[in-house]
């Protein structure tokens, strides 16, 4: 995310010299829910900051919210969460659950695979995850064969890889993250070889967090995943092949560009673009400003949906490769709204998966 | 367990407060969440307005009056909206029997909790007042089956048991409470089948 930020913010200084100079002040929070309310104290308390680009999980942006609100200032979210909030000192740049979440689900029936088995952290992303995608199995004939959840971190997995193989369902869907989602799948994928199962075509695992960024940690296993997502290294647009060599010269070693890091980039250009329409960096004007903002990123035309400061995005579902890549199985072809709180979009049915396109 | 409720497109939610701070973030987070919202001043909603409201959302902190009649309270979810927390504005909002509440400021987080709640609170609720309904039905029924239970018993010289399963066949063929075939026991027993068979076989 950091260095998504500091791509965006180069050039945005080079691109729009003279009319606006972003500077940034690093803070790490160092993941600790405590650092992040010590963060938003100093950011917004002491030095007075209007702009903030950062949190990843939901329960960080839970702790400093209170504190845009008290202080008037924006937070700039580059992350896909489960949704159920429209903050209006928060602009969203990640996915909304029915641009990930509920276009997974849908992949997958149309697959005709209905049997899943639910693996996860013990934390509300898995738990909302789990229960949307739970509901569009339940109301569509499908069936959740088991769920288990794990503390964050935990590598210890045998039990619950064993009952997967002995079960044989049509995916396995996790919302593991870190070193607990590394051993998990590279024990599934050891164990089902030894049992004599393909498991990517049995039963591939299906996610919505698993990027770029934690491919090269998966050694030999990292191939044949699915992964919903907005964006993926990719996909083919001018900007794209602009932000992905620019990445790959500075940051390559971190692996290739990830949702997450697009998603910054995008929130620190969209925060440049209200800025300057506003003339001002101050919380309100901005705001104000960046309702409807559109803006050419990696992943293609994105626009701020005016209501919920979410961002119009196009769904997509890629399949992971050797190479640390995704190839790309299906996209939206146009950019859908926002729907946080899963208003205008049911589990089972949007009206919308009529439109989803083959493009391989 | 019954479904948790918890989409509520098109739903009207009438926001009965005048034009104070947090109305606005109100209406907007109302609809964010689906439904159409409106505001007016407590005193400017007429019954028509109140009538049509699927949701209502009533502010503990204006005026004195109770904020409805015992006898006009509508029959839908009564959200509070509280400001301060002195008694007295307090318990305006027991009597109109509010099903949830937000919190002065009002901020966008919140309200869809509030929303959440209340409606299925109010849905349970009403389940419970239907269950209570027929129980009371039943209750006051009783009398008369056991009346009409001996009544056959006297008419027929049968036994208890008999008798009642006289009243529940006939109930159950004819798709009526077993009330209602008691009360026609008791109320024309010359036009009552069994009472001829019975009159008959006695002469």
């Amino acid at each position: 995310m950091s260095a998504g930020a500091r791509l965006a913010i180069e050039e945005v200084n080079r691109l729009h010299a003279g009319k606006i100079r972003l500077e940034q002040v690093p803070f790490d929070p160092k993941g600790d829910l405590r650092g992040y309310v010590e963060g938003a104290q100093y950011l917004l308390g002491e030095l007075g900051l209007k702009q903030v680009v950062g949190c990843y999980t939901s329960s960080s942006r839970k702790e400093v919210l209170p504190y845009f609100e008290k202080h008037d200032a924006m937070l700039w979210y580059p992350s896909h969460y489960e949704g159920f909030e429209t903050a209006e000192n928060v602009v969203y740049t990640g996915a909304a659950p029915n641009q990930h979440i509920l276009p997974l689900a849908r992949h997958l029936l149309g697959q005709g695979r209905r049997r899943g088995w639910l693996v996860g952290s013990n934390y509300i992303w898995a738990w909302e995850n789990n229960r949307i995608l739970r509901e569009a199995l339940t109301n569509t004939r499908g069936d959740v064969v088991g769920e288990r959840y794990f503390p964050v971190g935990e590598t210890e997995l045998e039990d619950v890889v064993k009952q997967i193989i002995a079960d044989q369902p049509d995916f396995v869907f996790t919302t593991l993250i870190g070193s607990s989602l590394f051993a998990f799948i590279k024990q599934l994928r050891a164990a089902a070889e030894s049992a004599g199962i393909d498991q990517k075509t049995a039963f591939p695992i299906c996610s919505c967090s698993l990027s770029e960024a934690e491919l090269p940690f998966l050694g030999e296993a990292g191939d044949g995943h699915i992964s919903s997502s907005v964006y993926f290294s990719s996909i083919a647009t001018a900007e794209n092949e602009r932000f992905t060599s620019a990445w790959d010269a500075q940051f390559g070693q971190m692996g290739r560009a990830s949702a997450d890091a697009e998603a910054t980039y995008l929130g620190v250009h969209l925060l440049a673009k209200a800025a300057m329409r506003a003339g001002t960096g101050a919380f309100a004007p901005v705001r104000e400003a960046v309702r409807g903002a559109r803006f050419a990123g990696p992943q293609g035309d994105i626009c701020v949906d005016p209501d919920n400061l979410h961002c119009w995005m196009r769904p997509r579902i890629g399949r992971s490769r050797k190479d640390g890549t995704f190839e790309l199985l299906f996209e939206k072809p146009v950019a859908i709204r926002p729907d946080p709180y899963l208003t205008w979009t049911s589990e089972d049915d949007d009206g919308q998966a009529a439109d989803l396109r083959v493009i391989k | 367990m019954r479904k948790v409720l918890r989409n509520f497109r098109g739903l009207r939610a009438l926001v009965l407060q005048g034009d104070v701070t947090g109305r606005d973030k109100l209406l907007q987070t109302l609809e964010k969440l689906g439904l159409n919202a409106e505001a007016v001043a407590h005193d400017d909603a007429t019954p028509d307005l109140i009538d049509s409201a699927d949701l209502i959302f009533v502010d503990a902190d204006e005026g004195i009056d109770p904020i409805f009649g015992e006898d006009s309270l509508p029959s839908v979810p009564i959200i509070a909206i509280i400001g301060n927390e002195a008694p007295s504005r307090l318990s305006r909002i027991v009597k109109v029997r509010a099903v949830s509440h937000i919190q002065k400021p009002v901020r966008s987080s919140g309200v869809f909790t509030a929303v959440l709640l209340g409606i299925n609170e109010f849905a349970q609720r009403q389940r419970l007042e239907q269950q209570a309904d027929v129980l009371r039905r039943r209750l006051s029924g009783r009398r008369v089956v056991v009346k009409a239970v001996i009544a056959l018993m006297r008419r027929w010289g049968i036994d208890e048991d008999v008798a009642y399963q006289k009243l529940r066949s006939d109930a159950m063929r004819e798709r009526i409470p077993v009330e209602e075939v008691a009360a026609r026991v008791l109320g024309a027993p010359q036009n009552d089948p069994t009472t001829k068979n019975r009159a008959g076989s006695r002469e």
